[in-house]
């Protein structure tokens, strides 16, 4: 019996989660169980190939998994009719190569996930100038991506996220194209956001000084979660 | 920023091949506009001309040329006692070369008979006979064969006086070379040949009696057809060749159009893999992923159909003017006709955009992450 949405207090719930590519060749999640909620910043470190983006994209609804169960708000994820509208409206996904629209500008970019909302056209440029505003890129609305540097993509990248107001972020190695100053303030502006606006941040990286920053550090390996703990005082 | 934006940028994205594929499409709709244009030219032209003679049926037996076979002049005789039949003219007509002229209507009529009552004389006069060696230019004709009235004119072996310029009210008439039946015959030895029977019904004749009319004569007239004069020109193979031949190479054009655009669209839409996963990561749904390649070749097509109006109808009205077409047909361009190939044009857009679209729509989100 599914729980209502919203009643058991668990973002995600995650039971026995498994995913395989090529016909079970690759085993990428081999049974992974785990509770996040609301408001939680969560990091996932693991070496390479542990199936830590192989986890995010089960969280994001970019994929689905092999056997297992995964709730979004009490809610079976993988029984969900408008996995679109999920990706659009409860989530904000951020990618390690930011994955902005060459030929669209910075405030263009930030509105593109908009469309999927009955926001009217000025709202939706009103609503991104606030957002890039947000992320310090107020002087930069009319740049195109390539007129960007890293940092200031990934700001867009960010914002972008943010757009239909998601209650939770999934940032895959959102630093790792950066240098270890930009990866800083980059770091800075979600944990600042996640303050003012409460979302769940579930951040995947390899940096430990990042995820020392996170409450709650959750260590894969081999497609398995091997640790999952509090971090007693985030830095 | 609207939905548009995305639809415009992505073509805006590379607008030489862009430009190519719409220039692609141009070439098969101007094709459509110019060869269908033409083809109902010759028809409607036809039909004016026909009008502007004063005939309601007409009696010939199109067969496989342009002009119709010559038949006995006394095959008049069964046709005029007939009920409604009000009166008859016999005319020779033929497609001759005349001087600098490589295609003319030559036009011979019966002496007196009612198809000479409408042309309007702007300048000389009618001939006096039917045995006077003279000739009547419509108008068009004058200025293609550059002649006035006093000049000669070399008619196969024989040479003619121009006595007179008209107005036919018609492009067929006003390109035709119009003199006396048995001067035709004489120079091009059809003695007692005729090929068209004009006929005018009695005012008040209904469709139906027309129709009757028509059955009756040809029941009567073996060696030709009558025909309503509207539809006349209808029977003719030659025009249904024409006819047929001006879709079908217009089609193929189009056809070439259609690959150019799915080539295009097919290309533009394996660059953009990456950004369509991420707009699908982003929660864009796939219907809106199909809906903006199909709105985007959409645009191609009517971009390309737009342009090729534009060519295809300068194309005709040049072409129109041209020495060895002038006089002998006007293209018609009615707006139907240049709204459907737009039309034609969004639709060949839409379909090549069809796969294109259904492509896209199978991405993964997933593969957003990779690359
Ligand atoms: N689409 C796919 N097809 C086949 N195998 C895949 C696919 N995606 C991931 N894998 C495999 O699944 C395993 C887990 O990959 P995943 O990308 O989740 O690792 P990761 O922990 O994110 O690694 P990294 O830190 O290098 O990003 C790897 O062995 C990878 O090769
Ligand atoms: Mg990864």
């Amino acid at each position: 019996m599914p729980i209502p949405n919203g009643d058991s207090g668990w973002v995600f719930e995650a039971c026995g989660l498994k995913k395989q590519y090529d016909d079970g060749q690759v085993q990428a999640l081999r049974g992974v169980d785990f509770r996040i909620q609301q408001g939680e910043f969560v990091a996932i470190v693991g070496p390479s190939g542990s199936g830590k983006s192989t986890l995010l994209q089960m969280l994001g609804a970019l994929d689905h998994p092999s056997a297992g169960t995964l709730r979004y708000r009490g809610a079976s994820l993988q029984e969900r009719a408008d996995l679109a509208s999920y990706r659009a409206l409860e989530i904000g996904f951020i990618f390690q190569a930011f994955h902005l629209l060459p030929t669209f500008t910075a405030l263009e970019n930030v509105q593109i996930p908009m469309f999927e909302t009955h926001r009217s056209v000025s709202e939706r440029k009103h609503r991104a100038i606030e957002l890039l505003k947000a992320v310090g890129l107020e002087t930069r609305l009319h740049h195109f991506p390539a007129k960007l540097s890293g940092g200031e993509r990934q700001r867009v990248a960010i914002a972008r996220s943010l757009a239909n107001g998601a209650s939770v972020l999934l940032a895959d190695e959102p630093t790792g194209n950066l240098d270890s100053e930009n990866a800083n303030l980059i770091l800075d502006l979600l944990v600042g956001l996640r303050r003012e606006q409460n979302f769940t941040l579930i951040l995947v990286t390899h940096d430990l000084g990042i995820a020392r920053q996170a409450a709650r550090i959750i260590e894969m390996k081999d497609g398995r979660i091997v640790s999952d703990a509090l971090n007693k005082e985030p830095t | 920023m609207t939905f548009f934006t995305f639809v415009t940028r992505g073509l805006t994205r590379r607008p030489v091949r862009t430009g190519l594929t719409i220039v692609g499409i141009a070439i098969g709709i101007a094709a459509v506009v110019a060869l269908v244009g033409i083809s109902r030219g010759f028809e409607s032209s036809w039909q004016t001309g026909m009008k502007s003679r004063g005939t309601d049926i007409v009696v010939s037996s199109m067969g496989r040329g342009l002009t119709p076979k010559p038949f006995s002049a006394t095959v008049v005789e069964r046709i005029a006692p007939l009920p409604h039949v009000a009166e008859t003219c016999t005319l020779l007509v033929d497609l001759i070369s005349v001087e600098k002229a490589e295609m003319m209507i030559v036009s011979a009529r019966q002496w007196g008979g009612f198809s000479w009552k409408n042309l309007k004389i702007t300048s000389g006069r009618l001939p006096n006979d039917d045995a006077e060696r003279a000739v009547v230019l419509g108008k068009t004709a004058a200025e293609v064969l550059v002649k006035k009235v006093g000049d000669t004119l070399q008619l196969e072996t024989e040479e003619l006086n121009v006595v007179g310029i008209v107005d036919g009210g018609a492009v067929v008439e006003d390109g035709s070379f119009i003199l006396s039946l048995p001067l035709l015959q004489g120079i091009t030895g059809n003695q007692g040949k005729i090929n068209i029977i004009d006929v005018r019904v009695t005012p008040g004749t209904g469709k139906e009696a027309l129709t009757r009319l028509c059955e009756q004569i040809t029941g009567l007239v073996p060696e030709a057809r009558a025909v309503v004069a509207g539809e006349h020109i209808r029977e003719s193979q030659a025009y249904r060749m024409i006819s047929a031949m001006s879709w079908g190479t217009s089609l193929l054009a189009v056809l070439v159009g259609v690959l150019g655009v799915m080539n295009t669209m097919l290309m533009t839409i394996f660059e953009r893999t990456q950004e369509i996963c991420v707009l699908l990561a982003i929660g864009w749904s796939r219907g809106r992923i199909v809906r903006m390649v199909l709105w985007e070749s959409a645009l191609l097509g009517f971009l390309g159909g737009v342009s090729g109006v534009l060519i295809g109808v300068v194309g005709v009205k040049l072409l129109v003017t041209t020495p060895a077409i002038r006089g002998l047909l006007e293209a018609e361009l009615n707006p139907q006709l240049l709204v459907m190939a737009v039309a034609i044009a969004v639709v060949v857009g839409v379909f090549s955009g069809i796969y294109p679209a259904w492509w896209s729509s199978r991405l993964a989100p997933s593969q957003a992450l990779h690359g």
